[in-house]
């Protein structure tokens, strides 16, 4: 990755994020020059919030432009702050991409639970006695024929699918 | 809708539309868990809001900044994410920055175990 020595990524300086009675603190390299900040008590989280071992980010090169273009002409930025919101945008993407996920099986679950003689039938033979809420999660459906033939009204999210065995799928085009 | 909709995409990403590389971001979304395949539309539409986000992010910290020399600085965006709440999500990877020397202050104000220094 790029970076000078000045990475506020903790997993970059070779340590682990810090964690002191439920604050969570980034350790900035010793350069006395750099501004002093405030430091900030938040929740404390599961630690591999801040523990990433997945490290792909965009180019920062790509993301710089984007920020150069944003602001105003005169305006500079500095290199840990895009290096900062290189992070961000990775995780941006996986939020957008695993919170409509989770929307989807909530209302998925509310519309399954709605049709009582179809839905919970039809879904529960296919995937048999493990219709955990944890089980569930893992299956996403684009759609679902039910076993009299009846088309459940799922909404898509045409982001992924995935088999599920015993229950006939088509995918919405 | 297929190839109607690659070429579409293919467009987009070859015309100015798009300054992100999209299998970059594909890998990303990959690494979620429970996402096996993604589609064409959803990839493009989620490259371009990642665009649009970085705009609003650099953007918002831009103006709430310090204003020093107009320069973004990463404890404008540190502060832009504890305030608005559409950028919560972020509170975790973007904390607010302590030097070294004063965090061993602290531990030495609150003793606690830790593992290493």
């Amino acid at each position: 990755m790029e970076g000078d020595g000045s990475t506020t990524d903790a997993s970059q300086l070779g340590m682990p994020g810090e964690y002191m009675a439920g604050s969570h603190y980034v350790l900035q390299s010793q350069e006395d020059d750099c501004d002093e900040s405030l430091h900030d008590h938040e929740e404390g989280n599961g630690s591999k919030e801040n523990f990433r071992e997945q490290d792909i980010y965009l180019p920062i090169a790509n993301v710089a432009r984007i920020m150069k273009n944003a602001v105003p002409q005169t305006g500079k930025i500095a290199k840990d702050a895009k290096e900062c919101v290189q992070e961000c945008v990775s995780e941006f993407i996986s939020f957008i991409t695993s919170e409509p996920l989770k929307l989807y099986l909530q209302k998925f679950r509310e519309a399954m639970k709605g049709e009582k003689g179809i839905g919970g039938i039809s879904v529960t033979e296919g995937l048999g006695e493990e219709l955990t809420d944890d089980s569930f999660a893992n299956q996403l459906p684009a759609g679902i024929i039910t076993a009299d033939g009846q088309q459940q009204n799922v909404m898509v999210y045409t982001t992924s699918y995935q088999q599920i065995p015993g229950v006939q799928q088509i995918q919405f085009s | 809708m297929s190839s109607n909709v690659e070429e579409k995409v293919n467009h987009a990403s070859n015309s100015k539309g798009i300054s992100l590389p999209m299998t970059r971001v594909k890998l990303i979304m990959k690494s979620s868990p429970d996402v096996s395949s993604i589609n064409q539309e959803a990839l493009l539409l989620t490259t371009k809001a990642t665009e649009l986000f970085v705009q609003h992010l650099a953007l918002s910290s831009f103006n709430n900044g310090s204003g020093k020399d107009q320069t973004l600085l990463y404890s404008d965006l540190a502060n832009t994410v504890e305030e608005k709440e559409t950028f919560q999500f972020l509170t975790d990877i973007l904390p607010k920055k302590i030097l070294v020397r004063d965090y061993l202050k602290l531990l030495e104000e609150n003793p606690i175990e830790e593992a290493d220094n």
